[in-house]
């Protein structure tokens, strides 16, 4: 930690996350009783896909600074000052601090895009797991060729590592890996195509470059206008005065409705 | 044929990114179909996941009959995997080194050393367009004319690349181990020209050979109804080899083999 201090001029945007991460822990009374807790989660930004669409756009990066409690935070804090100071000092701070914020969105957008509609996330996970992209990104733009590094035994377990992590969070029910891939894509093209290029006027990358933007916004619209959930057809069906349209999306917002809750046809009744 | 035609390599070379566009356009594709039918936006939507999943599951259960009803899908299988990692993982560093060079100095060696690397790295325009500017500065090395060759044969052009490995053959007879020979006799092949058998029987007499010259062997002399000898060259093809085979003789000793059992032969 006193390194951490004494170098602090080199690493600002960690330590203003890791700052963030536990004023927000603190203003959320994480120690409190349980029940203001999770209200103060809520007010404070929590994702979910339903508040996302509901105008709250800004939930999509605010969820990438709260925790849902003091193991989780600690966590993330080592994790985070495991990878963010030498991250920090590679990429420089500018793009570190844009590094974190996309892929903190990535990981927000693979869950609008994946989840029930008031499924609730939190954590800032998907932002370093953003961080462990960049560094696999890094690896391939710096060797002979992209998979030159696997020769290497540190890269080689870093991998695994990753690799571990998500087992882990595929294994642990309350853990969301989706925001977890979403940020490691998020990190490792951002990086990749961006951050770190090889050859900068290659007409290869410009169009990768071209296209991976275009994904991206093609998600955010998709995660802003959902056109196939069946709470979003439902607003849209209360908000309009047009009766026809309403009742299109009305049947629209029957047939996006997960299979579980869908209403049983009935029968045919015998005259 | 092993080579894929190039307009089909350059569309499959695509693939990858016309899909991130399509992903990319999709939620706007689905928008607009809703502000006109919301309803018919949800089923495209629905339909189209469940035709994913089902392509998915079709995919795998047709490789693995592919699999058991073609016998060499295996071995293309790792061919076309060998290939894939060869591109990804091939260094780039000798190629940019080599062209940085020739900026200071031209001579016919470096375009030779600029268009082998090219062409090891699959960037066949770069290569032919060095490989020709070197044999015009140096018409009298064997293994420009051989590179060069190997371009044109890949490229289908089957006059140029038989003129090409001539040439290297008369510079430099049994070049390359008698791969100029080989892929002389194979351009004569597929040109129809009668003096193809002669060419691929001296190679076979002079250096012997691996399944894929044994199999153009075969192909050659079933084209001149000597189906005895081409029985022969294809068992010679799907014999047990000595040694692991590079993923490219594999898949030619994996057609021998199938070849074999089309005609009721054991290999």
């Amino acid at each position: 930690m006193n390194n951490v201090l004494a170098e602090a001029d080199e690493i600002p945007v960690t330590l203003v996350v890791a700052l963030a991460y536990g004023t927000l822990a603190v203003v959320t009374n994480m120690f409190g009783p349980g029940e203001e807790f999770v209200q103060n989660l809520h007010t404070f930004g929590w994702l979910t896909p339903g508040l996302a669409t509901d105008g709250q756009a800004w939930r999509l990066l605010s969820h990438a600074f709260l925790h849902g409690g003091i193991v989780h935070l600690v966590f993330n804090l080592t994790s985070l000052f495991a990878l963010g100071p030498a991250l920090e000092r590679s990429l420089g701070s500018v793009r570190f601090a844009l590094l974190y914020v996309l892929s903190a969105l990535g990981g927000g957008l693979a869950v609008c895009v994946c989840y029930e509609p008031g499924q609730p996330v939190v954590g800032g996970s998907g932002a370093l797991f953003g961080m462990m992209g960049a560094v696999v990104a890094m690896n391939m733009r710096s060797g002979r060729h992209a998979f030159a590094f696997l020769d290497f035994e540190g890269p080689r377990r870093f991998l695994g590592t990753i690799v571990l992590n998500l087992v882990l969070g595929f294994a642990l029910t309350f853990v969301s890996n989706t925001a977890h891939i979403g940020g490691l894509l998020a990190g490792f093209v951002v990086t990749f195509l961006w951050l770190r290029p090889g050859d900068g006027n290659s007409p290869l990358l410009k169009r990768w470059r071209l296209a991976t933007t275009a994904l991206f916004a093609g998600l955010l619209f998709a995660s802003l206008v959902p056109v196939t959930r069946f709470d979003w057809l439902l607003q849209q069906a209360d908000a309009t005065a047009d009766m026809q349209q309403r009742e299109a999306l009305l049947r629209a917002a029957v047939r996006a409705l997960p299979p579980s809750l869908r209403p049983a046809e009935q029968p045919p009744r015998k005259r | 044929m092993l080579a894929m035609p190039p307009a089909l390599r350059t569309s499959l070379r695509q693939l990858p990114l016309v899909c991130v566009w399509l992903l990319a356009a999709w939620p706007l594709l689905l928008w607009l179909v809703h502000s006109s039918d919301p309803e018919l936006a949800v089923a495209i939507a629905e339909h189209t996941a469940n035709g994913l999943w089902s392509g998915l599951w079709w995919c795998a259960g047709s490789t693995l009959v592919l699999c058991l009803i073609f016998p060499p899908a295996p071995a293309w299988l790792r061919l076309a995997m060998t290939r894939t990692w060869r591109t990804l993982a091939m260094d780039q560093a000798p190629l940019r080194r080599a062209l940085s060079e020739l900026r200071h100095f031209e001579t016919g060696a470096r375009h030779a050393e600029i268009g082998r690397l090219a062409r090891l790295r699959e960037q066949n325009s770069l290569a032919l367009h060095h490989l020709a500017r070197a044999v015009e500065l140096e018409d009298g090395v064997a293994g420009t004319w051989h590179q060069l060759g190997l371009i044109l044969f890949q490229q289908q052009e089957w006059h140029s690349a038989c003129n090409a490995f001539l040439r290297a053959e008369t510079l430099d007879p049994g070049h390359a181990f008698g791969d100029a020979l080989l892929y002389l006799g194979r351009a004569l092949h597929e040109l129809k020209d009668p003096t193809a058998l002669t060419t691929l029987r001296t190679h076979q007499q002079r250096h012997g050979g691996g399944p894929r010259s044994h199999v153009w062997f075969a192909e050659a002399c079933q084209r001149a109804n000597a189906g005895q000898e081409a029985l022969i060259a294809l068992r010679q093809a799907a014999a047990p080899p000595r040694q692991r085979l590079s993923a490219e003789e594999n898949w030619f000793r994996a057609r021998a083999r199938v070849r074999l059992w089309g005609k009721g032969s054991d290999p």
